[in-house]
């Protein structure tokens, strides 16, 4: 779908000739001549403007009445005054309306400080009121939910987060009640508002109705840093400002950047930060004694470490998980595979994609943008739930279907919260997400799909009925290509069908003329929050950094290393970010394991049932504000973290504590800076040539766009085979949920959220006994 | 590498324990900035003496002069000097005097917590760390409380905007100006230390006086 275009005009602000795009709105054509406009209801990110508030009242030239600036589209010689008397009356009496039932408890007021309305009252209120009446009153504050507070006085009525809650996540939970000025913000019946994404109208209030139950209080914005981050919480890993008091995060508030997260967060990524700074945080290395994890010094954790690892030496294996970074799994890989002779290692949840098939995967034609999500003309989503898996794109689809009519088809094997904006839902049998592909590939290539969508669990017609909505309609071919994105969950290369499913996958991007058309692709949503980028480093059973050949033989992917340890065929095993009974499918297989293996090494941040069980040796893991590394994003652009708090206790980087391990076992590396991991990292990617953290900066670059991108040696995949594809219910049994994991279960206010309550007490209990004070001090 | 002009000559550049001897003086010149300093000419004997006599038992004349005065020194810390009323000291934080909770005998802590003290600091030595009151443990009469108030008074320098920054007349400046410690540490005044009543050991200078 063509983006939107628009002509320059040029008009007149306040005697100042201001050219602008056509159209755009007056607010914000202003700012391009250096006039500032108050706005309080008006946010582009929320859609059309309501006009709900009046505070941008300007004066028009051949308009008789003052115009909301916020809802008049800029035209060519239009002539517009802010400043003029009637604007200045006009906005005054705004302000004084609002204030009348204002509290004006500023002083206790946790917005106070960076209040659009203290501010626009300053700037551009009377100075006095007139209205000496009782003020409107409510109880106060009450709570909206646990992770938000309602001051219902302070509330202005500017509808942003209605409009949020209808038209952006489209929970449809918050209305606006009774009339006039007695209207309030409230949910049906009283109900808590939770839903995933409800942490935005937090952010999203000009005034201090709404507030953060977790941030309420700690902090004046006199008191506070913002550091600019990447949340890697989840594979979207939207771009976050972290508000930094003390070396603490206190908050987490959105950076927007459109084509990653278009201003949104999820709450998991707003409300975990929390999780960083409780006491059942892990501090200090910890090593196994006498059948008890005890807090050592670095040097004793580091002796055992490498003193395991050299013991199991080729029968070591590694599994990256969770926030790892690029450069950690480059050491781990290294470490691995130079220093000891092991090819065991592996960064995906389950199943190996052929090198060939990833690179094809990879290529950067077939790669679709975030934003082209919004723009496509039909978008499959395919056994992937966004909401789960990467939250922040199910927000984006939704703004596809609303605003540009993209038309959303979904296949997942179960229910899925995309339904209504989706024109088409198709079901299949869980597991069966290859066989689902072949089929749809056979449908749109025009064969015989009966059979294969039979294997799939899938209805045939229902099948057909996708593929034409794929296809697109001659009307619509009239407008140009017809452009799809494909969005699909890593479940559909998983187990033994890995290879089908990419296979599938290429042959549907082929039978749609995905690499040719622009504005359309595929783009994966992998399992853990760096998945793409670890893949990249070469932290795969089959494939060095950039899909690139092995010199030895290939290694056992996830689950073989489970079974070889089981077998006893394996020894040691590195877990980086990762509980394998928690992120890995198969929890049985994966118990068996650790507790058949002779040491086990894992950097951890909380003591999770797998580590607190099994681990011989526990590095504190950092958390992702404390990080200094690059991620790679599910569209191949390459984001930087960089150290935004202190570490808290005795945590160093990570990479450090493997570049150490490494050496140790007879590397040379010399790293000194993560900058210089970094630079190691982009020299080691072929496709990374060249890159530079000033290149990166804040916002990342995608790879494909670069010109090293050329060095991703395109191997010709092999002819898509039959569908035999099977489908492998366990995996799918072992689906899990971003909301699972101790990021959200060790967050007091995010806890709730946490589908496991039953693990939350062992885990509480496990850490309190274990780090408690005392203990700390007594080794 | 292109060797910059003003750069020692030959091969030396970069290495240690160039000598003097081979450096270019004239390479460091500083060229137009300096300026001569100007000096008046030395005295001549005259003088000389009608200073090193004259001058010296002028200034002795002056210092007997005072002889018969009485001693202006303040004979601290036996004596103080009284301060004017508004004389800005040591800060005080209030409570209010009727709403004694739960049993207890003080008032309700005026501060709220806002912090605006500490915006207004020009020395930023004030830090608030706020808390929610809750009905159980109710602190002060709003919603937030400070749970840390300190002041680093080693670092104050007594301008009193606090004090006028503060909406709720929390923070007042005292007149007490004793506040000289043994360790640096102990300046850091707490939300307890400055709530507490404190010492009356500077005189208030009356009206008049
Ligand atoms: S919302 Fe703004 S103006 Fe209202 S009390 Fe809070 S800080 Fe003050
Ligand atoms: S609660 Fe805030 S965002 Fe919602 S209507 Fe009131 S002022 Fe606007
Ligand atoms: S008197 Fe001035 S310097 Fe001292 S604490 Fe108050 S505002 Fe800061
Ligand atoms: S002393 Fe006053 S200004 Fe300072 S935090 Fe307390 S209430 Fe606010
Ligand atoms: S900003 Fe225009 S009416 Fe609210």
């Amino acid at each position: 779908m063509p983006r939107p275009e628009s002509k320059t005009i040029t008009f007149t602000i306040d005697g100042r000739e201001v050219s602008a795009p056509e159209n755009t709105m007056l607010v914000d054509a202003a700012k391009l001549g250096d006039v500032e406009i108050p706005v309080f209801c008006y946010e582009p990110k929320l859609g059309q403007p309501v006009g709900a508030c009046r505070m941008c009242l300007v004066e028009i030239e051949g308009i008789p009445k003052l115009q909301t600036g916020c809802s008049t589209p800029v035209k060519d010689g239009m002539v517009v005054y802010t400043q003029s008397d009637r604007v200045t009356i006009a906005q005054q009496a705004v302000v004084e309306f609002l204030l009348i039932n204002h509290p004006l408890d500023c002083p206790v007021c946790d917005k106070g400080g960076e209040c659009p309305l203290q501010d626009i009252t300053f700037g551009w209120g009377g100075g006095i009121s007139r209205f000496v009446e009782p003020k409107r009153h409510f109880v106060k504050p009450l709570e909206l939910s646990p992770l938000i507070a309602i001051d219902r006085e302070r509330c202005i009525l500017c509808y942003r987060c209605v409009r949020f809650s209808q038209e952006i996540s489209e929970d449809y939970q918050l209305v606006l009640l009774d009339r006039g000025a007695h209207s309030y913000v409230a949910t049906f019946d009283g109900h808590p508002y939770v839903a995933p994404f409800s942490g935005n109208i937090v952010e999203l209030c000009p005034v201090g109705a709404l507030t953060s139950r977790a941030y309420r209080f700690r902090a004046r914005p006199w008191d506070i840093e913002s550091a600019g981050s990447v949340c890697t919480l989840c594979p979207a890993q939207c771009n976050v400002a972290v508000t930094v008091r003390d070396e603490r995060a206190l908050r987490v508030l959105a950076r927007e950047h459109p084509e990653v997260d278009d201003g949104w967060l999820c709450d998991k990524g707003r409300f975990a930060y929390q999780s960083f700074h409780v006491p059942e945080r892990i501090t200090q290395p910890l090593v196994r004694d006498g059948g008890f994890l005890r807090p050592v010094s670095w040097e004793r954790a580091l002796d055992e470490a490498s003193a395991g690892l050299r013991r199991a030496g080729a029968r070591a294996a590694g599994v990256a998980a969770g926030t790892t970074t690029s450069e950690e799994g480059l050491l781990l890989a290294r470490l691995l595979r130079e220093g000891l002779g092991s090819p065991h290692l592996d960064a995906r949840r389950s199943g190996t994609v052929s090198t060939g098939l990833a690179r094809a995967l990879a290529a950067p034609a077939l790669q679709a943008r975030v934003s082209d999500l919004e723009f496509a003309h039909a978008v499959l989503v395919l056994d992937t739930e966004p909401v789960d898996d990467a939250p922040i794109l199910d927000l984006r689809l939704r703004k596809g279907v609303r605003r540009h009519r993209t038309k959303l088809a979904v296949a997942s094997p179960g229910a899925t919260t995309l339904a209504e904006p989706a024109t088409l839902c198709v079901r299949f049998a869980p597991g069966a997400g290859a066989a689902f592909a072949v089929a749809l590939a056979a449908a749109l290539r025009g064969e015989d799909h009966a059979a294969l969508a039979r294997d799939a669990g899938a209805e045939a017609d229902q099948v057909a009925a996708l593929s034409d909505l794929l296809r697109g309609s001659e009307s619509d071919e009239a407008q140009g290509p017809h452009e799809v994105v494909i969005l699909w969950g890593e479940r559909l290369t998983a187990g033994d069908s890995a290879d089908h499913g990419a296979q599938a996958l290429l042959s549907l991007a082929d039978a749609l003329g995905l690499a040719d058309t622009d504005g359309a692709g595929l783009l994966e949503i992998p399992a853990h929050a760096n998945g793409r980028g670890l893949r990249e480093a070469g932290v795969l059973p089959n494939a060095g950094p950039g899909y690139g050949e092995l010199a030895g033989a290939a290694g056992r992917d996830a689950a073989g290393i489970a079974a070889g340890l089981a077998a006893g065929e394996l020894s040691a095993v590195y877990l980086l970010h990762c509980d394998p009974l928690r992120d890995l499918p198969d929890r049985q297989a994966w118990g068996e394991a650790l507790a058949s293996a002779s040491t086990v090494v894992a950097h951890a941040s909380h003591l999770t049932q797998g580590i607190r069980e099994h681990a011989d040796v526990v590095f504190p893991a950092e958390a992702y504000p404390e990080k200094e590394g690059t991620v790679v994003h599910p569209d191949g652009r390459v984001q930087r973290l960089r150290p935004a708090i202190a570490h808290p206790g005795e945590v160093r980087h990570e990479w450090r504590v493997l570049a150490e391990l490494a050496e140790r076992a007879g590397l040379e590396l010399t790293l000194h800076s993560g900058a210089a991991a970094a630079e190691l990292l982009y020299a080691s990617v072929p496709f990374y040539a060249g890159l530079t953290l000033d290149e990166i900066g804040g916002r990342g670059v995608r790879w494909q766009e670069r010109a090293a991108a050329t060095e991703l040696g395109a191997a010709a995949p092999p002819a898509p085979g039959p569908g035999a594809a099977s489908a492998s219910a366990g995996e799918a049994a072992a689906y899990r949920s971003l909301w699972d994991a101790p990021e959200v279960e060790f967050s007091p206010t995010l806890e709730f959220l946490f589908p496991h309550p039953e693990l939350l007490a062992d885990d509480r209990a496990a850490s309190a006994e274990l780090l408690a004070p005392e203990l700390e001090t007594a080794s | 590498m292109a060797s910059p002009p003003n750069s020692e000559d030959g091969g030396a550049a970069g290495a240690p324990g160039t000598s003097a001897a081979t450096l270019n003086v004239a390479a460091w010149s500083p060229g137009d900035d300096v300026i001569e300093v100007q000096r008046t000419p030395a005295p001549g004997p005259t003088r000389s003496t009608w200073r090193t006599f004259v001058e010296t038992l002028r200034g002795l004349g002056t210092t007997f002069g005072r002889f018969h005065e009485t001693p202006v020194t303040v004979q601290y810390p036996e004596e103080k000097t009284p301060v004017y009323p508004r004389f800005r000291g040591r800060h005080k934080l209030h409570r209010f005097e009727d709403t004694p909770q739960n049993g207890a005998q003080a008032g309700l802590e005026k501060c709220v917590g806002c912090s605006l003290c500490a915006a207004a600091c020009p020395a930023d030595c004030i830090r608030v760390v706020a808390a929610e009151n809750t009905p159980e443990h109710r602190v002060s009469a709003g919603e937030r409380y400070a749970e840390i108030y300190e002041i680093n008074l080693s670092r104050c320098i007594f301008c009193g905007y606090c004090e006028v920054a503060c909406p709720f007349d929390a923070i007042t400046m005292g007149h007490d100006y004793e506040l000289s410690d043994y360790d640096r540490t102990d300046l850091i005044f707490t939300k307890e230390m400055l709530l507490a009543e404190p010492l009356e050991r500077t005189p208030l200078r009356n009206e008049g006086e």
